[in-house]
């Protein structure tokens, strides 16, 4: 199974990690339209290509942003939010 | 016999081996499990002990780090590093997290004696708390583990959060009076099945239950018999 | 009559070591160390089981696991693959998928009949007249599969174990070995594994050149370093994502991770194709020299070698020296061989033909083995044999060869782009993933010196991968005689002349699939069933793609090749599940459960009860439920809700960070107070609820539901970084206990164990003060989600059972009831109140479960909020509401998820429903219409049976309770 490297803990066997969805930065709410909120709440990019995951070590409680190739299924970093980046 | 206040977290999962029971530090805990000549040879090929017992509590906050310093504490340099000074382990878990324990009632400032204050919050704990000891280290963590936890642990002062057997875990290695032994913690409400799951692999390799009163004998020396104070 | 040779040095038997054992109720001796094959060809035993489809006889063909004519049972386990499986001692076997014994098998008429029996067949027979399918589908279910299942097996866990390494290397062969080498000699540590008995690779039977000695000096290299772990019987089973490789021995799986990783897995021998090529006595050449080489035991008595490379001249050689009365040498390539071998040959009488080709075997009696084979001239380009020109030899076996195929299942499996090779005729790795390398056969390299040049290439490669800075090694490409041939089938009017031996596919077989339209590899194979049996196409996939681009007049290389998937061979669903991890939580309390007759279920992690039955109660477990919820009406009862979320909320942004997170407002909340603290998703969907206690002005103690605790705390602990606040969190479910005692006499138990004056004036519901019970420090809450008074206490696990004792002493003069989870859901649908999660689902919103008071919109901001402006803005389409059946309602409840239906329509559905002892009525909640959330209302419910029950709307089961 895949390793992740958890910027704090080192790397792990995947199923040490949950996953907590793309990473997105949500949209202003008070200035947004209805339909720029709702493509926001449940729209997401299936477009293949580098993204931006929030993933989550169990074991030690951290947090952290992965930037995945879903192509490849290559993770080229991983760092804590906000971005402090621990090359992988 | 006097109802205890407080009970290991493992103790009803130990029910099952009849051991005999004490109060360690005020908790109610499985102390000899077999005699000690069997007890000893467990030792030798793999052992598993309780010591929830032990005192502990979390200390966290920006100025947890001075906080203990202040109160005389030393602290590892870096987060996943720990230190045995006197009598108490103190682990960093994160910049700004510590887990303290108390090997005996003779640590000052003791574990009850901290408490919160500006940027340092106190965190009491549940842990269910075991020592491993043996030479069939190797092949238990091969199994429970996915994680090559003995090179892991191999570096020193070095503690490591992983997965044991499905439970989240913390774990380091000690060299106490020459022997290397291997100390796990984990949410006390997970410490039976993880007791009961260790044990059926340690005693398929031939090894057992060890009581941990033998374990402060032997490592330090020390009694522990007083009630804790406050929770 | 025995076959079995005198000593050779490279043997594996041990003969000092005699014992028996029976096959199809024969006895039969071996010696340790033989496989059960082995055993059986020794004593010129050579039926070993019955194919799948026609029941022919089959023996040996390459007693090396590639394929399965030899499947048996010992009664418990089922299809042992005899050909590689050690023989013990007192072992009672018979032979799989027969009907009467291997020999007598009635199934055999098949064979005959096997015209009728075409590829596909069963796509279009049987299926009219409709009528009879149930017949046939009985008599094909009773003829298809392989071994029988034995239910009473002993069931022996194979735990497995994790491993870690720098270098994996799969296959002890030339190639493997010198690259453990190499590893090994710069310090870094290796595990090396081969699935046979012993490490060798072809240097175990293919005598071509100095085997034995380069054997010797290669494993006891290997021995002198300790880094290096060999493993032997044991298979790589798959690869999967950054290099992790399960080995799969007879004791368990143990589930590799390397740093890096060379496949120098070696090749399967291919067999040419010819009419009866799968008689017992034809076999592969290499499966003749494992023979001799491996176990001693002379394959045949007298026969023939038929070649379309040079390996045949190697096998007649190794032959000779067995003893066997070679006949002949048949090369089926035109220009035959220039090898120094076919001098030798003909100087020791063994005819060599040239341009020829074994035509067909003639079968002994009953079709047990080969009695003749019949040699034409042969058109390589054609395939075609000149039928008019047949010589005749009367013999007992045939050795047969015709190239490799690369056991690439792995590479492929690692995401590798292979290439198809002319100059070897094979698929060689073009473009290798990160970390995988490929040494040896597998790799398209023939040559004993470059086999171990390019093992040690590999582990350079390897070397400088992980950062060992190491010379490359050269390694020359393949040059000469292809070791494989291009089409090594002979045409056969009569057919018979086999392809895959697992599935009985012939050559024809191919033709009329193609001509259906299945003449795309993946159709092909799935139309045919080649590649799909046991062995997975290890002897066989070649072939087919040969066959197919024949047909299809492409290169091989444009047919391509079906994705290979674990695993390499078939394991033990045993092995899979391992020891089996399942984690529980329990907790402080539960021994007491268990001593007073809980009955427990797992609430997620949890073990908690359900309700009791202590020894000796006649109860079932509805009336034990019921009797729980009475002592909670009537007296006082108490459950563990020490499984609930709790998390400490601190800091000076703690109140701005709830109010930020939840949807009610908590600046303003008193210390000493709590607040329903309900908790959205982003779409506004309701996803857990719970309560905020202000303990001080910075900090609060929450609690969530069991369900959702993990979820809850993960979630927060994210907002605390998005949002930036000020606000530590403390996660303390595990660290605390709790309990909830409820029921009229609630406060007078409770009353006895602290100094908290428990009137409703002095501590009202939403009170939360930190105190002590029993003396033990904790927070008490007075909540009224199961009865009108009840109280809440939290506090360290470890005084956990000792509290709950203490309060059940001094409730037992009251009546004081432990009470589970049946009768806690019963009790709060009697309170009216409903579940996040079992009366709501993945879509309720706020507005539908009439949560508006909770709902504080004129926050600046919380999670759900711009959702819920949305939502309001929309017309409400269903509400959630309390019912009650008819007072005259009998018979069978309805179902939670029952429908409610008006003017024939689905206007909702039932979400909870339940019998109330104490208010002798059914009630429930449903989702209805808007329009029917009035008091008063009546709907209708759909029972399972189809019948519509009458309920009305109720404000709560409490008024009505008060009303009657």
């Amino acid at each position: 199974m895949k390793l992740l490297q958890c910027p704090v803990n080192g790397i792990r066997p995947l199923s040490e990690f949950s996953y907590g969805g793309e990473f997105r930065t949500m949209p202003d709410p008070d200035s947004c339209t209805d339909q720029q909120w709702a493509a926001y709440v449940h729209y997401r990019s299936g477009a293949p290509g580098y993204k931006k995951e929030w993933w989550y070590h169990m074991p030690s409680g951290t947090w952290f942003i992965a930037e995945r190739n879903t192509i490849t299924d290559k993770v080229s970093r991983t760092y804590l939010f906000p971005k402090r980046e621990v090359a992988v | 016999m006097k109802s205890t206040l407080l009970k290991s977290p493992i103790a009803f999962a130990q029910a099952s081996q009849n051991p005999q029971m004490a109060e360690v530090n005020g908790m109610l805990t499985a102390v000899r499990f077999a005699d000690e000549a069997i007890e000893s040879q467990r030792v030798e090929v793999l052992a598993i002990c309780d010591v929830s017992a032990f005192e502990r509590v979390s200390i966290k906050g920006k100025q947890a780090a001075s906080y203990l310093q202040q109160q005389g504490i030393a602290l590892p340099a870096d987060a996943n590093q720990w230190l045995f000074e006197a009598d108490r382990l103190v682990m960093r878990l994160g910049n700004s997290e510590f887990l303290i324990e108390d090997q005996t009632t003779n640590v000052k400032p003791s574990v009850s004696e901290l408490s919160s204050a500006e940027g340092v919050h106190k965190v009491s704990r549940n842990d269910a708390a075991f020592i491993l000891t043996g030479n069939h280290i190797q092949p238990l963590f091969a199994e429970i583990c996915e994680i090559d936890l003995v090179a892991e642990l191999a570096t020193e002062n070095h503690l490591v959060m992983t997965v044991i057997a499905g439970v989240s875990a913390t774990l380091l290695s000690q060299t106490l009076n020459g022997e290397r032994i291997y100390r796990l913690w984990c949410d006390g409400t997970y410490g039976p099945y993880l007791w009961k799951t260790l044990l059926s692999i340690i005693e398929q390799a031939g090894g057992g239950a060890w009581d941990c009163i033998t374990f402060i004998q032997r490592f330090n020396r020390l009694q522990i018999s007083t009630l804790r104070k406050g929770l | 009559m025995s076959s079995r040779l005198t000593t050779q040095s490279t043997e594996w038997i041990q003969r000092d070591k005699p014992f028996s054992f029976s096959y199809e109720g024969q006895q039969v001796t071996a010696f340790e160390g033989d496989t059960i094959s082995s055993a059986l060809w020794a004593n010129g035993i050579k039926v070993l089981g019955r194919s799948f489809k026609y029941h022919r006889a089959r023996g040996i063909l390459t007693l090396a696991n590639h394929d399965v004519n030899a499947l048996m049972t010992d009664g418990i386990d089922t299809n042992i693959r005899a050909d590689v499986w050690p023989v013990q001692a007192d072992m009672q076997l018979t032979a799989v998928n027969t009907t009467g014994g291997v020999i007598k098998d009635r199934s055999q008429f098949i064979d005959k009949i096997s015209p009728l029996l075409p590829v596909g067949f069963y796509y279009k027979a049987f299926h009219t007249p409709r009528r009879f399918f149930p017949f046939w589908e009985d008599k094909i279910r009773k003829a298809a599969g392989l071994g029988e299942v034995n239910f009473n097996y002993p069931r022996i866990p194979k735990p497995k174990q994790h491993a870690h390494c720098d270098v994996l290397i799969i296959g002890a062969g030339i190639a493997g070995l010198s690259a453990a080498i190499s590893v090994a000699e710069q310090g870094l540590s290796v595990i090396i594994v081969d699935e046979n008995a012993k490490a060798g690779g072809s240097l175990t039977y293919d005598m071509a050149t100095d085997s034995v000695s380069q054997l010797t000096t290669l494993l006891s290299a290997v021995e002198s370093y300790s880094k290096i772990r060999l493993i032997t019987n044991a298979y790589a089973a798959g690869y999967y994502a950054d290099h992790l490789v399960p080995i799969v021995e007879t004791t368990g799986i143990t589930k590799v991770r390397a740093k890096a990783l060379i496949v120098a897995s070696g090749a399967f021998e291919q067999p040419p194709v010819f009419r009866n090529n799968d008689l017992p006595g034809v076999m592969m050449g290499s499966a003749a020299q494992r023979l001799i080489y491996r176990y001693a035991v002379k394959p045949f008595d007298k026969g023939v070698v038929v070649t379309a490379n040079d390996y045949g001249y190697r096998t007649a050689l190794d032959l000779l020296a067995a003893g066997v009365d070679v006949l002949a040498v048949i090369d089926m390539r035109r220009e035959g061989s220039s090898s120094p071998l076919v001098t030798e040959l003909k100087s020791k009488q063994v005819a060599v033909h040239k341009a020829s080709c074994v035509y067909e075997v003639i079968a002994s009696k009953q079709k047990l083995g080969v009695s003749e084979v019949v040699i034409c001239p042969y058109d390589e380009l054609m395939a075609e044999a000149d039928t008019k020109n047949k010589i005749r030899l009367k013999c007992d076996g045939v050795a047969m060869s015709a190239g490799w195929a690369p056991a690439a299942a792995l590479l492929y499996q690692a995401g590798t782009k292979m290439r198809f090779d002319n100059t070897v005729q094979q698929f060689v790795p073009a473009e290798l993933p990160e970390g995988v390398f490929a040494a040896g056969k597998v790799n398209g390299i023939f040559e004993l010196d470059q086999r171990q040049l390019d093992g040690q290439r590999a582990a350079a490669e390897a070397l400088n991968y992980l950062g060992k800075s190491v010379a490359t090694v050269e390694v020359k490409q393949h040059q000469g005689i292809s070791p494989s041939h291009a089409y090594p089938v002979v045409n056969h009017p009569k057919g018979k002349n086999f392809v895959d031996f697992d599935e009985d596919i012939q050559v024809k077989d191919f033709i009329n699939a193609a001509k259906e339209g299945f003449d795309n590899i993946e159709l092909m194979k799935r139309f045919t069933t080649v590649g799909m049996g046991p062995s997975q196409g290890k002897h066989s996939n070649m072939n087919a793609i040969r066959i197919l681009a024949r047909i299809r007049d492409l290169p091989v290389e444009k047919i391509g090749t079906t994705t290979a998937r674990p695993f390499f061979h078939p394991t033990p669903i045993g092995h899979l599940g391992g020891r089996g991890f399942h984690p529980h939580r329990y907790t402080a309390i539960h021994e007491w459960h268990i001593e007073n007759g809980g009955i427990m279920t797992a609430a997620g992690l949890w073990m908690r009860p359900s309700y009791y039955l202590p020894a000796g109660s006649q109860l079932t477990a509805q009336q034990a439920m019921q009797q729980e919820a009475m002592a909670v009406r009537t007296k006082a009862g108490m459950i563990d809700n020490s499984t609930l979320g709790k998390i400490e909320v601190y800091g000076p942004d703690a109140a701005a960070f709830l109010e930020r997170v939840y949807t009610g407002k908590f600046a303003k909340q008193k210390v000493g107070q709590y607040r329903i603290a309900m908790l959205l998703d982003e779409a506004g969907v309701m996803v857990d609820d719970g309560l905020a206690c202000r303990l001080a002005e910075d900090r609060f103690y929450l609690t969530t539901s069991t369900t959702n605790s993990a979820m809850v705390y993960r979630q927060l602990q994210r907002e605390v970084q998005i949002s930036g606040l000020s606000v530590s969190l403390a996660n303390l479910t595990g660290v605390k206990a709790a309990m909830t005692i409820a029921g009229p006499a609630s406060a007078d138990i409770l009353s006895q164990l602290t100094t908290v004056d428990l009137s409703a004036n002095a501590f009202p519901t939403g009170s939360v003060v930190e105190t002590k019970v029993a003396d033990v420090e904790c927070l008490l809450l007075r909540v009224a989600f199961v009865a009108e008074q009840a109280f809440e206490i939290h506090l360290p696990a470890a005084a956990g059972l000792y509290v709950w004792n203490q309060l059940m002493q001094a409730g037992a003069l009251f009546g004081l009831m432990a009470y589970g989870t049946d009768a806690q859901r019963l009790l709060r649908l009697e309170m009216g109140h409903h579940l996040i999660g079992h009366d709501t689902d993945g879509l309720t919103n706020p507005f539908e479960a009439h949560a508006e008071p909770l709902i504080a919109m004129d926050k600046a901001f919380f999670t759900g909020q711009r959702s819920l402006k949305i939502i309001a803005k929309k017309p409400l389409n269903k509400t959630l509401v309390n019912f009650v059946l008819d007072s005259d309602f009998a018979g069978d409840l309805p179902n939670e998820c029952n429908l409610v239906i008006d003017n024939g329509d689905i206007a909702g559905r039932i979400t909870s429903i339940a019998y109330s002892p104490y208010l002798k009525r059914v009630i429930g909640i449903a989702f209805v219409p808007p329009e029917k959330r009035q008091t008063g209302s009546r709907f209708e419910i759909r029972n399972d049976a189809g019948d519509l029950i009458a309920a009305t709307v109720i404000q709560s089961p409490t008024e009505l309770a008060k009303s009657a």
